[in-house]
């Protein structure tokens, strides 16, 4: 083990924990700035159908240079007010359910399903474990994976645990650059490894929570560019550059037909996880 | 550590303070701590005959309380080291794995094996949940995957018995992907019109509730199971919930519509047995 001295550690802890804050800035475009940016007559729909309707998923039609797409996404909100009223950005189980029930909206009427991942988790409480959170994103996971019309996730700026999955688990995964994307945020990772959230730091660092670690991995296959600071300086430059991405995109899984589409996309979670960071 | 005094939650214990030494052979119950003969205690499936408390069970031991006698044939499984993090919560990660198989013997939290359940061949995955408390890792996913895979090409039934905290913390977002990897192994068992029953044993959580132990099509759990998303201890903290009797508990996950039924240890067998009869007409005939 190399030497390290406690002041380059902790150095070390507080950037790690600093490019998860920035992930976190309030001012970084949510995913209705997003969706304002990007599409044209978004109309949401909501309600999950069984319980109730879900303000921190949103979901519904939207055309993307000039063709038709279901768009399912997290909004954290953008103030005191709305942060709260979208719990910012977790979901409960209806958020899920009422995400499968668009997909398979999309589904029926042939629009590919594009998801906006923005989310810390989602939601722990009682309402939503008496409800089956658990269940919720399993099943939401399979419907994803079973999805014969093309599917593209972009991670925005916070993508933690199943939470997030649930919504990228796609045929291609993009993220703004300063985003992250890890397997729970660094409080509960602190939380379960040492009975700490306080050691939120030492778990940023560990968890390598960038999401640079998610393309090297290959379950991120393209980051958007930021500009220094970060996406919050110049939105418009970044809103462009996703369009543009997810546009190519499109006309490549467009171009491949619906059972090599599923297939890939298949075979490329068959092997999740496995490469090797070096 | 010496208390001068005991308080009423002391008191309230059901078993004394300072715990007599045990003779070797002798263990005690987790559940009310009455004392019991090791030997028979496992030949009543670690179930205590005092309070019915159901004891955890090393996965291969699991395996062979569910299978046929002597059908057990374990699956021959590569486990390559992965620490796509180079994770260090104290200590390194391929240490901390090293110590977790010296201590149960298992090469991963999940083993797997053929074996037959009342006549029928099926594949078995089981979880090892003092595996680094039954995470999910990269290793784990691909053992079930891999399990998944045989019970497809040889045309079985698929039983898992999950117990798990989650999803790997030191493998970070490569744990997480293994919700979507075990998500398309399921996939494949059920477009190949095979049957897929879960047994849920305490405790369950996180990413594995939240991908394969939900997505069976038959759920069933052991009695006063834990199981959920998020921890009790975590709800509590984070959203300062008073948290309702027994909840997270097997029977309260029945009452709340999640889950098939709370089946003792004892009955397992049996219901497994019948279930793999009912649903099991798309399996190969033949035995392995």
């Amino acid at each position: 083990m190399t030497a390290v001295s406690s002041r380059d550690l902790t150095e070390a802890e507080d950037a790690a924990f600093a490019a998860v804050e920035l992930a976190r800035h309030p001012q970084r475009p949510r995913a209705l700035d997003v969706i304002e940016h990007l599409f044209d007559d978004w109309t949401e729909l909501r309600g999950d159908r069984l319980y109730g309707d879900d303000p921190a998923m949103l979901g519904g039609p939207a055309l993307l240079d000039g063709r038709w797409v279901m768009v399912l996404a997290q909004e954290k909100g953008s103030d005191a007010m709305s942060r709260a009223l979208r719990n910012f950005g977790m979901p409960h189980p209806e958020g899920y359910r009422k995400a499968q029930r668009l997909m398979r909206q999309a589904e029926r009427f042939q629009l590919p399903v594009l998801c906006l991942v923005d989310t810390p988790a989602a939601h722990a409480g009682v309402g939503a474990e008496e409800r089956g959170q658990a269940w919720a994103i399993a099943e939401t996971l399979l419907v994803a994976l079973r999805l014969r019309v093309p599917v593209i996730s972009t991670i925005l700026s916070e993508g933690g645990s199943g939470g997030a999955l649930a919504l990228a688990l796609a045929d291609r995964v993009l993220a703004l650059e300063n985003a992250v994307y890890t397997v729970a945020p660094p409080e509960t990772c602190a939380a379960i490894l040492w009975r700490d959230s306080g050691q939120r730091a030492r778990a940023a660092l560990a968890l390598r929570p960038g999401v640079a670690t998610a393309l090297a991995l290959g379950l991120v296959d393209e980051l958007i560019p930021e500009p220094s600071p970060g996406v919050h300086a110049h939105p418009t430059l970044v809103m462009a550059a996703l369009r543009g991405a997810l546009v190519r995109h499109l006309d490549q899984l467009d171009a491949l037909g619906a059972e090599p589409r599923m297939s890939l996309r298949r075979s490329r979670y068959r092997s999740a996880g496995d490469p090797v960071l070096n | 550590m010496v208390r001068a005094a005991t308080g009423t939650a002391d008191r309230a214990r059901p078993y004394p303070l300072i715990r007599p030494i045990l003779r070797p052979g002798l263990g005690s119950c987790e559940g009310c701590g009455a004392r019991h003969l090791q030997e028979r205690f496992e030949r009543a499936l670690q179930v205590c005959p005092a309070c019915g408390h159901h004891g955890r069970v090393p996965a291969p031991v699991r395996i062979e309380q569910l299978a046929d006698p002597g059908t057990v044939a374990p699956i021959a499984a590569m486990v390559p080291e992965r620490d796509p993090l180079r994770f260090d919560d104290g200590m390194a990660y391929p240490d901390r794995l090293r110590a977790a198989r010296e201590a149960t013997g298992q090469s991963e939290a999940m083993l797997t094996a053929r074996a037959s359940l009342g006549g029928t061949t099926v594949v078995i995955a089981s979880m090892e949940f003092d595996f680094l408390g039954g995470s999910l890792g990269s290793a784990a996913g691909a053992l079930f995957a891999a399990g998944c895979d045989l019970a497809v090409a040889e045309r079985r039934a698929l039983v898992a018995v999950c117990t798990s905290g989650g999803a790997r913390m030191q493998e970070g977002i490569a744990a997480l992907a293994q919700l979507a990897r075990c998500t398309a192994a399921v996939a494949a068992v059920a477009d190949a019109g095979l049957p897929y029953l879960a047994v849920l044993a305490d405790p369950c959580f996180g990413g594995v509730t939240a991908s394969f132990a939900a997505q069976a099509d038959v759920i069933l759990a052991e009695p006063g199971a834990r199981i959920g998303f998020a921890g009790g201890r975590v709800i509590e903290q984070a959203a300062r919930d008073q948290l309702p009797d027994g909840f997270q508990k097997a029977e309260f996950l029945l009452s709340h519509g999640m889950i098939d039924a709370v089946v003792s240890r004892t009955e397992l067998r049996p219901i497994l047995t019948t279930l793999l009869r009912a649903y099991g007409g798309r399996c190969a005939r033949v035995p392995a």
